[in-house]
Parts: C-alpha cells; sequence; structure tokens
C-alpha cells in the first residue's frame, strides 16, 4: 500500500528522516566504541517499552506541550515568546503562593485554586510584555527573555529569604506543601492531572484555530497587521490577550510541576522547559499534532540521554552531541513538500 | 568616589566586552536575515579551542586566532542547514546551541585545570596613569581594546562597503538582492563567517581574556544575552557598543554593590542588569520594529 | 513511492526488533553496581570531580565493583527517574551528589527498601539512606587564622554561589578564625548566583578587590578563576576543592580545603557488599580523612602555620569548637550566648552572618 497523502503520508514521509537520524546517531555511538544495539533496546526499554518507561516520558511531555501551547499561542500573530520559562516559575510562584496561604482548604477548592493562580500569574508577566508590545515600546522577543532572568531571580530571593522552610533547614526551598495541594497522579506512576491541563491545551488551541470567527481574525492579523488594524480589529488587544492566554499555560506548566512533581518550590523547578517548549512549538510549526508529536520526541531524546550515559557510559557531553545531531538531521530533511 | 567609578568602569569593560563581541556577531547574521539562536554554541567552541590552544602552544596570539576559526567552521554547520537545506532557524539554532555545549565540553574536559597566561596586559603608556580612567580603559588586553574599533570598523563595512551593502541588501529583501545580480546564499555564507569569527573572539574574551580557564558552559547564557542586545542597539553597532557596556556595567554595578555591604538581597541586586535594560528600552520609545532587517520577519513567520 | 515503503517496512522492523528485545534489564551480578548521579560535570575540577574520585578509589579498593555515573542531572524529576533507571541497571548502591537530590532520593528510597542510598548534606534519613557530609567550619576556622595573619589591609574577601547554610557557616568560621588572630579583620562576601561562572566569578574578585581586599576565599566549583585573579593583582588566596589549584599562586597562595570521599566511598561499598549496612548522619571532622588542608604558601609567616597546628589539634580533640558564644550576627543579633557554642550538627540552620562579615545572607 502507498501511503502519499494526508497525516499517514507525512508519518510515511517522516519514517525516512527517522530512520535516518537513528543511522547516524548509531553509527556516531559506533565510533566512539559503543553498542548502538544495546544502547537501542536501553533507551526504548526505558523510554517506551516499560509501563515504567512510557509514563516516565509522558510525565516528561506534560510541561512541554503546555509551554510549546505557550509559544504557539501568541504565535499565531507572529509574537515571539522565548519567556516561558519566566512564565512557568511566575505561575510556580503564584501557585506556592495559594498553597502555602490557603492550605486549610480542601483539595478540590485549593487545586483549582493553585491552578488559577498559576494561570493567572504566567498570564500577566506575559501579557506585561505584551503590553509594552503593544505601545510600541519593546520587542516581546527582548522583553520576554530579560524577564525570565527576573522571574528566576525573584524565585530564588523568596525561597532564600521570606518563604523559606520554617523548618530550619535552610535550603533553599520553601515549606512542604499540605497533601490537599498535591496534585494526585495516576496509580502508582508519577503520571498526574497535569496531563488533563496539557491535552485540553492542545484540544482547545487546534479548535479555536481552526474553526471559530476568533480563529479566523487571529489568521487575518497574523496575515498583515497593518491591514487588520485599518479593518477596525482591535490588534493591540489581541496584542495583549494572545501574551496573557500563553504566559497562563506556562503558569500552568509551573503550578502543575510545582505541585504534582516538586511538592514545594525550589529554585531548581525547570530544567529549562520554557526553552524546550519554544523548540518543540517551532519544530512543529505551531501545529497542535506537530507539538504532540515533537514534545513526545523531545521527552524521549532527553530521557534517552541519561539512559545512553547509565548504559553505555557516554559522558554527559557526547549526550548533547548526539541530541544535536539528531535534531540536524530531523531539522535539514525536508519532510514536506513545498 | 573615584575609586568607586574607577571600578565600576573596570567591571564594566571586564563583562562588556564579551557580551559586545557577541553582539556584532549576532548583528552581522541579521543584517543579513538569519537569526542564530545557537551563538552560544559559537562561543563555546571559540572559548574552548582557544583556550586549549593556548594551553598547548603557550601563545595566547595563537590561540584567539584558533577560537576566531573555530568559530567560524561551526557557524558553518548552522549555515548549511538553514541555508542550503532552509531549515528553520530559530530551532536550528538551538540545536547548534546542544551541539557546541556538547563539543566544547568533550574538547576541553582533558583540559580543566591547564594553567594559562592568558592574553597580557597591554598598559597604553601615559594613558594608562590617568587618574580614573587610566587603569580602567587603557590598561588591557588586545582583545579588549579591539573590541569598540572593531564595531566602528563593522558600521563602517555595513554602511559604506559594496560587501556591506549587499549584506544588508540580502537582508532586507532577498529575492530583490537576487534580481540585482547578487548571490544571496553566498552573501549568507559570508555573513555567517563574520558571524563565526566574532562569536569565536567572544568565546576567547571569556575564556583566555577574562577567567584564563576553562568550564563546561562558560558563557552562562551571555549568547542569548546578545541576541536581546541586537534588538536593543536596533541593529546598529554603534548603539550594540552602549548597550553591551550598559548591561555589563549593570552586572559589575551590582557585584560592586555586594562588596560595599550594600544591605539589599544578591538576587534583587542581580535583576538590575535586565530591570535596567527593559527601563532603557521602554522609556528610549517605539519604533524598533521598523529598524529590523525586513526578511528577519519573515524567519518568524516560519517562511524561509 | 518505494523509498517510503523500504523506509517504513525497515523502521517498523526496527521498532519490532527493539521492543520484543524487551527491557534491558539488569546486568549479570557483579560485586557491586554502584549509581553515581551527578550535578554538574565529572572533570569540574571541584565539587563533582571530587565525588566521582571517591567512587572511583571505591571501584579500587574493592573487587568487582562498576560504576554508571549520570552527569548534569537537574534536581527535582530528573533525578528521581535517573535514580530509577540506575536501579533498573542493578544498581544496589546510589550516590545521589548534590544538595537537591535528597527529596527524590528518598522518594526512590522508600520505593525500593533494598537498595541503598547516600547522600551528602542530608538532614533526613530512610533505613536505606545515609547522610554525611565533612564539617568544614573548623577548616576554615584554620583558614581564617592563616590569613588573619598573611593579610597587610585586615579585609578579607569570598566569592561564594549561593547563601546556603553550609557556605554561610564556612565564611562565619573563616572570618572567626581571622578575628581571632586580628582584631580588625573583616570578610565582604560576594554571592555570584551560580555554582559555575568563571567571567562573573572573575568580576566579583576585582569587585572586591577594588575595596581593598587582599584576601580571597572562593566557595564555588571550581577555584581557579578566583585564586588566579588573586594572584594577577597581587593579593593572597584561599583555596577550595581543588588542591592543584596552588599553582596558579606561586606567591600569594595561603591554603585551601578539599574533600577526599574516597575512603569514606570504600567503607559505604564495604557496608553494602558484606551485608552491614547501618544508616547514619555521618558528620566527619578534621580528624577524619574526609577534609584535606593544602600545604602553605610562602607569604604565610611561620609562626601562623604552627598556631594552625596547635589549633588543628585542639579540633580535632574537641577541645576548641569553631562557634562558641556570645555570637552577634552582622545585624546585631544574638545568635549564640555566652557559654554555648553553635552545634555542628545544626549547621543547616546557620542562615545569618557573623559580625565582622559585610554582607547579605538572603
Amino acid at each position: 500500500m502507498v501511503l502519499r497523502s494526508g497525516t499517514l503520508g507525512l508519518l510515511g514521509r517522516s519514517s525516512g528522516v527517522i530512520a535516518l537520524a537513528l543511522a547516524v546517531f548509531g553509527a556516531l555511538l559506533l565510533l566512539s566504541g559503543k553498542n548502538p544495539l544495546r544502547a537501542y533496546v536501553d533507551i526504548a526499554a526505558g523510554t517506551l517499552a516499560s509501563p515504567y518507561g512510557l509514563s516516565e516520558t509522558v510525565v516528561k511531555m506534560i510541561p512541554l506541550i503546555l509551554t510549546a501551547v505557550a509559544v504557539a499561542v501568541p504565535g499565531r500573530i507572529w509574537l515571539i515568546n522565548v519567556g516561558g520559562e519566566g512564565q512557568l516559575f511566575i505561575g510556580a510562584l503564584c501557585a506556592t503562593w495559594g498553597a502555602l496561604s490557603l492550605g486549610g482548604l480542601p483539595a478540590g477548592l485549593l487545586l483549582p485554586a493553585m491552578a488559577a493562580l498559576g494561570f493567572l500569574g504566567g498570564g500577566l508577566w506575559a501579557g506585561a510584555a505584551g503590553w509594552l508590545r503593544a505601545r510600541g515600546w519593546v520587542s516581546e522577543t527582548i522583553s520576554t527573555l530579560l524577564l525570565n532572568y527576573v522571574a528566576i531571580l525573584l524565585v530564588n530571593f523568596v525561597v532564600f529569604g521570606p518563604w523559606k522552610d520554617p523548618e530550619g533547614v535552610n535550603y533553599p526551598q520553601t515549606a512542604e506543601f499540605p497533601p490537599a495541594a498535591i496534585l494526585p497522579a495516576l496509580g502508582t506512576t508519577r503520571v498526574h492531572l497535569g496531563l488533563a491541563f496539557a491535552l485540553a491545551a492542545l484540544v482547545v488551541f487546534g479548535f479555536v484555530v481552526a474553526r471559530t470567527r476568533w480563529g479566523l481574525e487571529l489568521r487575518a492579523i497574523g496575515g498583515n497587521a497593518e491591514a487588520a488594524r485599518r479593518a477596525g480589529l482591535p490588534v493591540g488587544r489581541y496584542v495583549v490577550l494572545l501574551m496573557f492566554l500563553g504566559g497562563g499555560l506556562a503558569g500552568l506548566a509551573g503550578m502543575a510541576e510545582v505541585s504534582a512533581i516538586q511538592g514545594r518550590l525550589r529554585p531548581s523547578l525547570s530544567p529549562g522547559y520554557g526553552y524546550t517548549g519554544f523548540l518543540v512549538s517551532w519544530m512543529a510549526g505551531g501545529h497542535p499534532a506537530g507539538i504532540l508529536a515533537a514534545s513526545f520526541l523531545l521527552a524521549v531524546i532527553t530521557a534517552g540521554g541519561d539512559i545512553l550515559q547509565m548504559s553505555q557510559g557516554v559522558p554527559g557531553s557526547v549526550v548533547n552531541i548526539l541530541m544535536a545531531v539528531i535534531l540536524f538531521v530531523v531539522l535539514g530533511w525536508k519532510v514536506t513538500a513545498r | 568616589m573615584p575609586a568607586l567609578l574607577r571600578s565600576l568602569l573596570s567591571g564594566a569593560v571586564l563583562s562588556g566586552t564579551p557580551l559586545l563581541y557577541a553582539t556584532l556577531a549576532e548583528l552581522v547574521s541579521e543584517r543579513a536575515g538569519i537569526v542564530n539562536l545557537g551563538l552560544e554554541g559559537v562561543m563555546l567552541m571559540g572559548a574552548v579551542t582557544g583556550f586549549v590552544a593556548t594551553a598547548r602552544t603557550g601563545s595566547a596570539a595563537l590561540g584567539t586566532a584558533a577560537a576566531a576559526g573555530a568559530g567560524a567552521v561551526f557557524n558553518m554547520v548552522f549555515a548549511f542547514l538553514v541555508i542550503r537545506r532552509r531549515a528553520n532557524q530559530l530551532a536550528s539554532g538551538l540545536a547548534l546551541m546542544f551541539c557546541g555545549v556538547g563539543l566544547s565540553a568533550l574538547v576541553g574536559a582533558p583540559h580543566v585545570g591547564s594553567q594559562i597566561a592568558g592574553l597580557p596586559e597591554l598598559p597604553i603608556p601615559l594613558l594608562a596613569d590617568l587618574p580614573v580612567l587610566g587603569p580602567a580603559l587603557f590598561a588591557r588586553d588586545a582583545l579588549t581594546y579591539a573590541a569598540v574599533p572593531a564595531a566602528v570598523l563593522l558600521w563602517w563595512v555595513l554602511g559604506s562597503t559594496r560587501w556591506g551593502l549587499g549584506l544588508r541588501a540580502v537582508g532586507e529583501n532577498p529575492v530583490a538582492a537576487f534580481a540585482a545580480g547578487r548571490s544571496p546564499h553566498a552573501v549568507q555564507y559570508q555573513a555567517l563567517v563574520l558571524a563565526g569569527l566574532l562569536g569565536g573572539l567572544a568565546g576567547a574574551s571569556l575564556s583566555i581574556g577574562i577567567a584564563k580557564t576553562w568550564a563546561e558552559w562558560m558563557t552562562a547564557g551571555r549568547g542569548f544575552i546578545a541576541v536581546a542586545l541586537v534588538i536593543f542597539a536596533k541593529w546598529h553597532p554603534l548603539r550594540a557598543v552602549a548597550g553591551a557596556f550598559l548591561f555589563g556595567g549593570a552586572v559589575s554595578f551590582q557585584l560592586l554593590l555586594q562588596a560595599r555591604g550594600v544591605p539589599v538581597s544578591p538576587f534583587l541586586l542581580d535583576m538590575l542588569p535586565y530591570l535596567l535594560s527593559l527601563l532603557v528600552l521602554a522609556v528610549g520609545g517605539g519604533a524598533r520594529r521598523h529598524a529590523a532587517p525586513a526578511s528577519l520577519g519573515r524567519v518568524f513567520q516560519g517562511t524561509p | 513511492m518505494k523509498r517510503t515503503r523500504i523506509a517504513t517496512r525497515t523502521l517498523a522492523a526496527l521498532l519490532s526488533a527493539i521492543l520484543l528485545l524487551g527491557t534491558g534489564g539488569p546486568g549479570a551480578a557483579a560485586g557491586l553496581k554502584v549509581g553515581v548521579v551527578h550535578l554538574g560535570s565529572v572533570s569540574d575540577g571541584g565539587y563533582n570531580q571530587a565525588h566521582a574520585e571517591g567512587v572511583q578509589a571505591m571501584k579500587k579498593n574493592l573487587p568487582g565493583v562498576e560504576v554508571i555515573s549520570v552527569e548534569n542531572v537537574p534536581e527535582g524529576a530528573d533525578a528521581e527517574r535517573v535514580m530509577e533507571n540506575m536501579i533498573k541497571q542493578g544498581a544496589t548502591l546510589i550516590v545521589a551528589a548534590s544538595f537537591g537530590y535528597l527529596e527524590p532520593a528518598l522518594r526512590v528510597a522508600a520505593k525500593y527498601p533494598d537498595v541503598k542510598f547516600v547522600h551528602p548534606g542530608g538532614y533526613k534519613r530512610a533505613p536505606n539512606l545515609t547522610t554525611y557530609w565533612a564539617s568544614t567550619p573548623e577548616a576554615f576556622y584554620l583558614m581564617g587564622i592563616a590569613a588573619g595573619k598573611t593579610t597587610k589591609t585586615s579585609k578579607l574577601g569570598y566569592v561564594v554561589a549561593l547563601p546556603i547554610s553550609f557556605f554561610l557557616a564556612n565564611v562565619n568560621a573563616f572570618q572567626l578564625g581571622a578575628r581571632s588572630v586580628n582584631p580588625k579583620a573583616e570578610t565582604r562576601v560576594v554571592f555570584t548566583g551560580g555554582f559555575l561562572d568563571p567571567a562573573k566569578e572573575a568580576a566579583a574578585a576585582n569587585a572586591l578587590l577594588d575595596q581593598g581586599v587582599d584576601v580571597l576565599g572562593v566557595i564555588v566549583d571550581s577555584p581557579i578563576t578566583v585564586v588566579q585573579t588573586a594572584e594577577k593583582r597581587g593579593a593572597y588566596a584561599v583555596g577550595y576543592h581543588y588542591i592543584g589549584a596552588q599553582k596558579f599562586a606561586p606567591k600569594g597562595w595561603i591554603s585551601g580545603i578539599a574533600f577526599t570521599w574516597g575512603n569514606l566511598y570504600t567503607s559505604f561499598g564495604r557496608q553494602v557488599m558484606e551485608g552491614r549496612w547501618k544508616s547514619e548522619n555521618i558528620l566527619g571532622s578534621l580528624k577524619d580523612d574526609f577534609l584535606t588542608i593544602a600545604p602553605f604558601g610562602p607569604a604565610v609567616p611561620a609562626d601562623a602555620v604552627q598556631l594552625v597546628t596547635a589549633t588543628k589539634r585542639e579540633f580535632a580533640e574537641g577541645k576548641r569548637q569553631p562557634f562558641p558564644g556570645p555570637l552577634r550576627d552582622n545585624r546585631g543579633v544574638e545568635r549564640v550566648k555566652a557559654g554555648e557554642a553553635f552545634p555542628l550538627t545544626e549547621l543547616r540552620k546557620m542562615d545569618w552572618l557573623v559580625e565582622g562579615v559585610i554582607g547579605q545572607p538572603r
């Protein structure tokens, strides 16, 4: 059967690039004196072929999907949101405030409150950048980037200072969250309710963009902002709104990570999810299905990297190189016909 | 007061020089229509190559040259991807960064702890004895001295030479440039070579000039700050000088405040450079978008 | 298209092969498989390398030890996953070599009661998780004595990564040691905000030197930059982590402190192999070999060296405490009453800087 058109066709053509990437990856491993087949088996086992591996891959995908949509939403009108990392941290910060101040509430109230706080925090952080852009003062690319650093420093400030764990251990961390503030997980895995956020974000995003009048307006602005403005569309308002929504999703990712995975706020909350999400979104061309696929790929690659170090004794630096090479192959291959 | 000023100025030059080279590197690239988010990786390759070469040969001059060369060669990987294969520039840049981080760590690992003399300080007679400005500006190494002249040279090249104008034309509208008889691809390759050289020098200034050591990921995000500073500078080399030293000065300032025991949290102080940059940008007013090379807009729209 | 078909089928075959080959489970039973989780790079010439070298020493001293190690593991979710994967690969002893790995390690330890864990600097234990640390304040006190007698300006400085309590305690001990021989001694602290950023460390060092400081100490992952900067500007240096740093400061070197975990790790390995595991909280002091003090440089006066040696003996014999009361912090608040001493087991609670230290601890 010849697969040519539609998503199946894309998958068929993509298999070529995946096969090539695997081959190049394997060749490089062979050159460094390692066993590629053993490496693949171990990576697959650790990320796909076992229930534990698969669940961990999903755990890693959750923040990546959210931060990717955080980039894709403003990306609809060509706004560049590189601030996912900062928005994630601010969302986590606000959710932490909720967990620590409203701790008496039952989970049914506390968790939605934390989610709302996380969304609001991240949203305002990005919205501020959007506002600066709408007023024509500062490009959002630069403001969101600079605000990332400010956000991380702010989190450092509170965990070393006012919110430091009163148990007196003086580690840079806040007090432990009450059990009601922890997002529940599925069974014995670490896959948590944040997955619902991520999937909902994808579905809603895809739906709105493709099938609503609002989505069409966005497309008009994205096509030609000046013409749209003259046609009466409130471009400035959309700029702020989309940045707010995007930031809110990243903030939600922060809330999910701090609540489900960490259980308290620490400076080491995110290993760069905001930036990886940016990469995911751009690789996927801002399309929801692509975001799902690309976040899966990156989750497997980063987890696979650790396994590679364990299984084959490959030093951490080589893992970065291999990751990059896979990305080079995937990016350099023209999968879609132009 | 003079001691404070001297310390501040000196620190601004120290922290600002690598940023200036990096900003110029990214500026060249973007004026030709290419956004390189992997500048961090290029700088790292320059830093490690420069350090290892200096350690092996004992010559900081050779090391610096090797750093520039390594930056240029490494940038060619990126050039091939985005020019020849027309790959997504933003994602390719990030991939380049990962590659640079890993490759530099691999190359540098056996050399951690090696000792180099680094770039020698070359005080300018008479000028170095000036009260405040002397030690800060005129008792520096060659790379530091060359930074501002490099910016001025770049400004002249982009503004008055045929090659520079051609580069800008390609950055504005590659199709029109092509119709006018230029070869956009060739120009972009050349721009990326120059960008790689400058990025390599930025790395060298870190490893051979300032720190005189090698550590994994020692650029610590300066490549990304440079991307921001290019926008800050409105893609103009002389404004890049102001931006780089403003930022470097702010970094130096907050460290100085800490050293003087100012009773503010070190984390709040550390925010200074970023907030200051934002403030200057916001106050400096709008119309920034119109300064961008036109074809950069299409990078962000996903069309190559 | 024929090419696509071939590619698709090859890929399908490859995937099936991998899935069929199943979970690459634990390897053949060796003497002991040790998993080491590193926050940074093992060739950093500093903190991470010290742990890696300790594990290598274990491997050399005991038969049949296999080591799997992962570098650059962020604290948090990734750390847990890495530890679990190590256990799935057959590791029965996990070295979680960074402060922030404590809670992930405790969670994984609860899941795998038969696997043993060791964690440096931890404050909570489990039946299968031991915590350990080397009590550095005593060593820093000795450094302070040497620095206090060597300095010409009585202004000392420290470049520190982050205001973590262990680091604050080190700086406090240093200042107290310096004060004990030099009543005018004061120590300024600058935080760089991260464990390794050489250019920023150089800038911080210069900022301190510009204030008239003539002794620079350092608490970051690698001491090289700060030591070199001090030497270049004619100041003295106190090293950390990497004893070899002395070669960077032939004139200005005072001394330094390094962690040498080899014997401790060997004893951990032996405990696991011989089934004698005991969960405990180990606090090494100067009489243990977890800490090594570097040789003194030529600038340190002979009477200082003698005093340091004598004081070291007093510490080792328990006749002396690095934090005896009364102590005030640098905001005037009394922290230790007269007649008492700040207990070394409670170091993690020291979130203040002692009087005489100029800096902000939070």
